[in-house]
This record gives C-alpha cells, structure tokens and sequence, in this order.
C-alpha cells in the first residue's frame, strides 16, 4: 500500500466527516499524503463540531489510528479500493463525486468485470420480481450484476445473481452494519460468494443521505441501469437519475398504464429509457449473444393454460379455467407446474401472469 | 339405623361411585356431613331439610351423620342432594319396603321439593351402566339427554315426593323410553356450499381438507368470507356415529353446555374470541377441570379468526394437543385427560392492512410490519397446517348472482368417498386420516413416482420450502389423489398440493 493509499483510507475511515468536508480537505491541500502530514493545517475547514471531536490527534496518534484500521481490515478479510489503486472501476472514477475509497468484502475480482445494475422500489409485484430474477441470473453470463441492499426489486437482482457468485451490493451503511436488519443472513451470503461495497467507514448507520449517495454509485459502476419498477417518487428514481447524470443506459420494464407501482417506468420510457422484457433485448443493446435456453415441450395441458395467460395477461384463476377449459382445480395445478418452470407468477388474489 | 345409597360423581370425563351412608341415631339433635365434600356438598344439608319438609316428610330430630365413601376423593357439585334425601327417608325408616339396591340416584334439590338438572349426566350414566348400575333416578330435566342410553332403567322424577311414592311403589314412574340416534337429531347450523360466491380456490381447499383432516388457514383481506366459509366445514364433515355423538356429547355434559336436545348430532364448530387464555382454550379451573374450547371442539371445528392475534402462549398450547389428539391438564384438584381431536381452522389477513398481495388495491404497510405481523404465528404451528390457501376478493357480480354454487351435500359425498378409501388402506394401522400419516405410512403409502419427486424438488427450490413442508404437501398430495380415486399420486396431485403452500412463499 502506498502513502498516498494509506492517507486517503485514513481519511475516509474517520466516522462523522461527509464527503464534501473529505473533498474540501483535499482540494485544499491538493495531495492525501500532505493532508496527513499537515492535518493541523487544514483542520480550521471542518465544521464547528467536527473541530472540536477526536480529529485534533496528534501525528503520532494519527500513524497508529491509519495502521490500526488497515490491519483491522485486513483481519476481517476485508480491502480497500482507493481512487488510486490498479482495480478501481475506471467508470465509477467518470462521475462528478466518485468516492475516495470503497471498502469492500468478497470477491475483489469482480471489480475488473463489465458491470450491469438492476435496481427496484422495495414493493415490486410478483411478475416484476420473477423478470428481474430471470434477467439478473441471464445477465451473469456477460456481466456482475450490480444492486443496492434492499427487499423488492434489489432483492430479485441479488436472488438472481447470487448463485453465479457474479453479484456487487452497495450498502449505504458501513460493513458492518446491515440495513435492514432482516437481511443479516443475506449479508454474510453476499459476502462470501459476491461482492460488498461501501464507501463508508465500518460503523457508519444508515442515514437519510445514505441511501442517496449509495444510489450514485450503484449508477457510476455500471455500464446501464435496468429500473424493474419504481413510483413515480421513489428512491429507484433517483439512481435512475443518477444513471441519466453520468451518462449511463436506462432501461426498464413496461408496467401496466394504470399501476401505481410502475409509474415511474413507464415515465422513464417516455422519456426515452430502452424498454426492456429480457435479458436478450440488454444483450442486444450491448452487441453481445445471448446464450440460447433451449424451451423445453409442455405437456399439452400447460402450453393451453400458457397460451391463454400470454394472450390475455393477468387473470384470476376462476377466469383461466373458463377460457381453458378445465375444471378450477386443475388449472391451479398446472398453474403451479408453471410456476414452478418459471413460466407463471401468482400475483396475490388468486391471480396469475405469465412471464418469461 | 344405617343406610347406604349410591350416587355418582364426576372425574373428568368418568364417573366415579360414591356411597352415601346415613345414619340415625338417638342423641342430641345433630346434622354432620363428612367424607371430603366441599361447600356446594355441605351446603345440601339445608337444601335437604327444606326439601323434606316441603314434600310432607318428616325431618329426623336426631343424631344424624352422612358420610360419603371414598372419603379420599373430593366431591363436589349438587348432584348428590338426591342421595343424600333418599338415604336419610331410608335410615329414618319413612321408605318402608323400598328397594334401593343397585340404584343410582342423581340429582340438585330445590327448596320445595324439586329436581333441578345437573351436568355431566351423560357422563356418570355411561360410566355406572360400565360399573354394573342399570337403574336410574334422575331429574326429569335430564331426561332428554339420557334417552339415548340404551339398556338401562331410567326414572325421570319431577320432584322428590314423586321419588318417594315412585320407591314405596305407590305411583311408579314408567321408565324412559330409549331413543335410536339419528343424524337428523340437533341438527340446527345454517351454513352451507352453495351460499358461498366465488372462492372456487378455497372451496376446493376446503373439500381436501376435510377430505384427509388436514387443518387448514385462510389468508384473505377482511371481509372476502373467510368465515363463511370455515362455518361451512362441518357441513362437508362425515355424519357423526353414535359413538362419536356419545363422546362429544360427554364433554359438552361436563361442561354444562348441552342444549335443549340433550345429544349434540352435529360437528361442534367452536369459535374462541381472540382474547381467550390459555386455560379457556385448553381447560382448567380452580379445582374442578373444565374442558376448555379444544375438547369442546373435539370431532369438530375450531376456528381461530385473526390467528396472528391470538396470545402467542395460548397458540403454542395448541401444538400437542394438534399431535396427539387429547390434552392433559394438571390441577391442584387432580390431573384430567380430555379428548381434543379437531380440525383446526384459522384466518388471517396477509398483513397489518389487509391489502398485500391484492392485484386491486395497494397494501399500505412496510415490508417490516408484515414481518412483524407474520412472525407472530410460530413457525411450528404453521408446520401443523397443511393447506394455507388464499381467499380473495369477491367481485360485486359474484356477489349479485344467483348461480346456485355446487353445495355441502354433493361435497361431503366426494368427502365420504375419500375417507372410505383412507380408512380401508389405514385399517391395520391405528388411524383413520391422510392427516395423521406419520413417517412410516408415508414411506409405505405416499411412494412418489421419479416425475413426482422432480417436481417436489423443483418446488423446493424455487419456494424455499423447509424440510417439513415436504412432508406435508406429499400427505396433501395423498388425499388429492384419494379424492381422484387415484392409486398413484400423479404429477397433477403434486403440483396442485405445492399451489396449497402459499405462506411459505409470501413469507
């Protein structure tokens, strides 16, 4: 590690500084390793509170604070990513505020791979959530899907992805905090067989600007965002945003006119968002082939429910074996046989959907 | 002179012979009771004296001690008010040339003279006529209950002169005539199959369900008839057997809730309020053990509306009894053993509002709060639920047509069907349901063909099933393919069984 790694992962380990008091710092002083040697100096730009906390620590305190944190990474089999280092996505160092330092756990390698976020609102319906499975686990052949941490559409890319090993999740807390809680499991899941990232201290909590800062990032890594759904206010708008800010590719599913839940999409293919209902239509965009996935025959029974769910989109299971002409109890059968061959989705009430 | 009369008492739901031995001696005037009996018991001695005076006879003024053998066992109740009048006329010499041998005298005296009914009649008849007693005085307000008990004499007495002259022989009282059980007897539940609209998904879950006992939940928004349609269970239930009727019956009589036909004919259908305690549900009392709404529930229905409000303990009491088919309950005044074998039968909404996973309307709540609200049912309980099914929205055409649905008789004919083949394949194997199926009848009963087993695996993957749930949905795939008067459980079986996992998916 070189000085000027040791300086700015020094810097980016103190707990309460923002990133544009970290920014300011190093404008200032133009280089990270005269930061760390002249602290004092520069102290005067911090905030108020920031002055009179632990940062007035002395050079020799400081050298033990910078050695003590990069072993107790170490220990944890965790690294750092400076904006110096070999390995630091070139993409990510284009945006307007690139992070100084990500600290990461996992599979380092996957950094050097072609990158591709799949973001959702955290309620997502269930034909939404088994596209974006079905097009995270596709995309893993080509690229490292990339996804926030939370439960709806981040979880159906993580879902999709994770089995691959080819998955990034950017947390908006440090590493070792979880948000939210419940995915505590998933965490130490990610850890091991993807990749972690945060661009913040060990203990940091979740913040209400975390999230928004995590989202600039989650759009800075990749080549293109796919938004599964999203509310026309939703957090899933502003990394969509972001995306558009750093010049990134948008795509995203076409929801139904009328539902709430993919307002946003719809605007965003309005506004001109490739609109995606595959895998192969990203890998179309990107000039890659996609691997073919051979169908396999259906049983007569499911390919006349199929058909009927593919013609006429979402219906109650009542109206299904009406138009397929089969008693209700059966087609709940052969319903779940598709559900189970990924071919239908149960969307609440009784009512199914097909997807692909 | 001493006089002994037989009477019965309650132990849960046995009788237990008790003597009541009365003696009358010169001496100062006296009145003492001894042999354990608590304050109802003592209190007989007046409700006794009046009730003598009151019918003409003559109270003893002597010494007059009543005992009541066993003395080790608690007696408690009115009902040995009867007894103890018989046994003091007879010791006092005013029943001259009555035979109270192999008698059984049973009944609460008014002040007048009056028999008042008691509970838990059926119980102690059924018992006494087991211990060799087959003549009966009871009250004539009993009489309706005990008639359906064939092989025995028994005198209905409308008040206690009416049992003197009935034991001088001066006006006998003709014996009860016995009734034949019939199904049509108590017959009263309104509910029925062809009342509900729509649901043919949870209709169907309901005709397995009864059809292999499997216990069943009902996940819905508020007001899609969840209700409605576990009131309909019992009528899609087997018809009751004598047997059964006697059973069920013998709980409802300890417990004093018996109506006006004295035998309950139908499947109880017990709907506990979600604030109920442990000991409500599961039985208990001061001294005495009262059945509590499992055993009342016992060959029928316990519905538990809005399971995730329940108290947690209340819900886990409920495991053993759901495995093993009787609850045991422990007291300072001994320890009971009820039967408890019920469907169980819960609803629940999908979360805090009501509305998740509705394709119509937006469910308000954060995914934290449904978590929250789910994580309140145990995970063990819902391992004991076969089927979790969901019930939707009904469209207000459903609920204007008149389309007669299919109703609870042409089911419960499919279900009979079922459960003949169930009981013809379990007959060497100590029980009658799919439901009951432990690992050994799995393995030899529930082989699945390769294809099946793909299929499972497959579903297991893709639902995050537990191990458990395997188990479960092959049982669920049994009674499909019993209903299908199918041999093999097919792949369609299996599939449609895994359709009934809903919870494990949303959760």
């Amino acid at each position: 590690m070189t000085a000027e790694d040791r300086a700015l992962v020094w810097l980016c380990s103190l707990e309460g500084l923002e990133y544009r008091e970290r920014a300011a710092l190093l404008r200032a002083a133009g280089d990270p390793v005269k930061l760390f040697e002249d602290w004092e100096k520069f102290l005067p730009l911090l905030t108020q509170s920031n002055q009179s906390r632990v940062y007035k620590k002395g050079r020799a305190a400081r050298e033990r604070d910078a050695d003590g944190f990069i072993s107790s990474l170490r220990d944890k089999d965790r690294f750092a990513v400076t904006i110096f280092s070999d390995d630091y996505p070139e993409l990510l160092k284009q945006i307007a505020t690139p992070p100084f330092v990500l600290f990461g756990e996992g599979n380092r390698a996957l950094l050097k791979e072609r990158k591709f976020c799949i973001v959702g609102s955290r309620k997502i319906p269930a034909w939404a959530d088994q596209a974006g499975r079905s097009i995270a686990s596709a995309l893993t052949a080509k690229f490292a899907v990339v996804t926030g941490f939370a439960e709806g559409g981040d979880y159906a890319a993580i879902s999709g992805a994770l089995p691959s090993g080819k998955l990034i999740c950017v947390l908006p807390t440090g590493l070792d905090n979880c948000y939210p809680a419940d995915h505590y499991a998933l965490k130490s899941k990610v850890g091991k067989t993807g990749l972690l990232l945060s661009e913040y201290p060990m203990n940091e909590r979740v913040k209400r600007h975390t999230f928004h800062a995590r989202n600039r990032i989650l759009a800075g890594l990749a080549e293109g965002v796919l938004v599964l759904s999203a509310g026309r206010r939703s957090g899933t708008m502003i990394t969509a945003n972001a995306a558009l800010d750093c010049g990134r590719d948008v795509f995203a599913l076409p929801h139904n006119a009328n539902a709430a839940s993919g307002e946003g999409c719809n605007e965003l293919i309005k506004n001109g968002a490739g609109l995606v209902t595959g895998a192969e239509d990203l890998f179309a965009h990107y000039g890659l082939k996609a691997e073919e996935t051979e169908a396999s025959a259906l049983p007569p029974e499911e390919e006349k429910v199929l058909r009927v769910l593919r013609e006429y989109g979402e219906l109650h299971v009542s109206v299904i074996a009406e138009r397929a002409d089969v008693p209700v109890y059966e087609a709940a059968a052969i319903l779940s046989a598709l559900e189970i061959k990924n071919l239908a989705v149960k969307s609440g009430g009784n009512k199914y959907s097909a997807v692909r | 002179m001493i006089a002994k009369v037989v009477c019965y008492a309650l132990n849960g739901l046995d009788g237990v012979p008790v003597e009541v031995e009365t003696d009358v001696n010169k001496g100062v005037p006296a009145y003492e009771m001894v042999g354990l009996p608590d304050t109802a018991v003592k209190e007989s001695k007046e409700r006794v004296r009046s009730a003598l005076k009151n019918s003409g006879m003559l109270f003893p003024m002597n010494k007059i001690t009543v005992n009541f053998a066993p003395a080790d066992l608690k007696k408690e109740g009115a009902s040995f008010d009867l007894a103890v009048a018989v046994s003091l006329l007879k010791a006092s010499e005013q029943l001259v040339g009555a035979d109270v041998n192999g008698m059984v005298f049973l009944g609460e005296l008014a002040l007048n003279g009056d028999l008042r009914p008691v509970s838990g009649l059926l119980p102690i008849l059924i018992s006494a006529k087991g211990h060799g007693f087959t003549r009966f005085v009871i009250p004539e307000g009993n009489a309706k209950e005990a008639r359906f008990l064939g092989g025995a004499e028994i005198y209905p007495a409308r008040n206690l002169s009416a049992v003197v002259k009935h034991l001088v022989g001066v006006n006998p009282i003709s014996p009860l005539e016995t009734r034949e059980f019939t199904v049509s007897a108590g017959k009263k539940s309104s509910a029925d199959l062809k009342f509900v609209k729509g649901q043919p998904v949870a209709r169907r879950a309901i005709e397995i369900a009864v059809a292999g006992g499997h216990n069943v939940l009902l996940i819905g928004p508020p007001g899609t008839g969840k209700t409605m349609l576990a009131r309909c269970l019992p009528t899609v239930m087997p018809d009751l057997s004598f047997e059964e009727a006697l059973e069920i019956t013998k709980i409802h009589s300890v417990a004093g809730t018996l109506g006006e036909e004295g035998i309950i004919g139908e499947r109880p259908f017990r709907t506990p309020h979600h604030t109920a305690t442990t000991v409500s549900m599961c039985g208990g009392g001061n001294r005495v053990v009262h059945p509590g709404e499992i055993s009342l529930a016992h060959g029928g229905v316990l519905f538990l509306d809005e399971l995730p409000e329940y108290k947690r303990t209340t819900l886990e009491a409920l495991r053993q009894p759901l495995e093993d088919g009787v609850i045991t309950v422990s007291r300072a005044g001994g320890t009971f053993t009820y039967p408890a074998r019920f469907m169980l039968c819960a609803s629940m909404n999908p979360c805090p509002c009501g509305n998740y996973g509705s394709a119509d309307r937006t469910c308000s709540c954060t995914p934290a709060e449904i978590r929250r609200y789910r994580k309140k049912v145990s995970g063990p309980l819902l391992d004991r639920i076969d089927l979790q099914v969901e019930v939707d929205n009904v469209s207000y055409d459903d609920l204007t047509s008149t389309e007669e649905r299919e109703d609870s008789a042409s089911v419960k004919e499919r279900v009979n069907a079922a459960r003949r083949i169930q009981r013809n394949r379990f007959s060497e194997y100590g029980i009658n349901t799919n439901a009951e199926m432990g690992e050994r009848e799995l393995s030899e009963f529930c082989r699945l063909s390769p294809e099946g087993d793909k299929i499972l695996r497959a579903a297991f993957e893709k639902m995050n099933l537990s191990a458990r749930a395997r188990g479960r949905i092959i049982k669920v795939a049994r009674t499909i393919a019993d209903l299908d008067s199918s041999e093999e459980i097919l792949p369609k079986h299996v599939f449609e069984a895994v359709s009934y996992r809903i919870y494990d998916k949303i959760g």
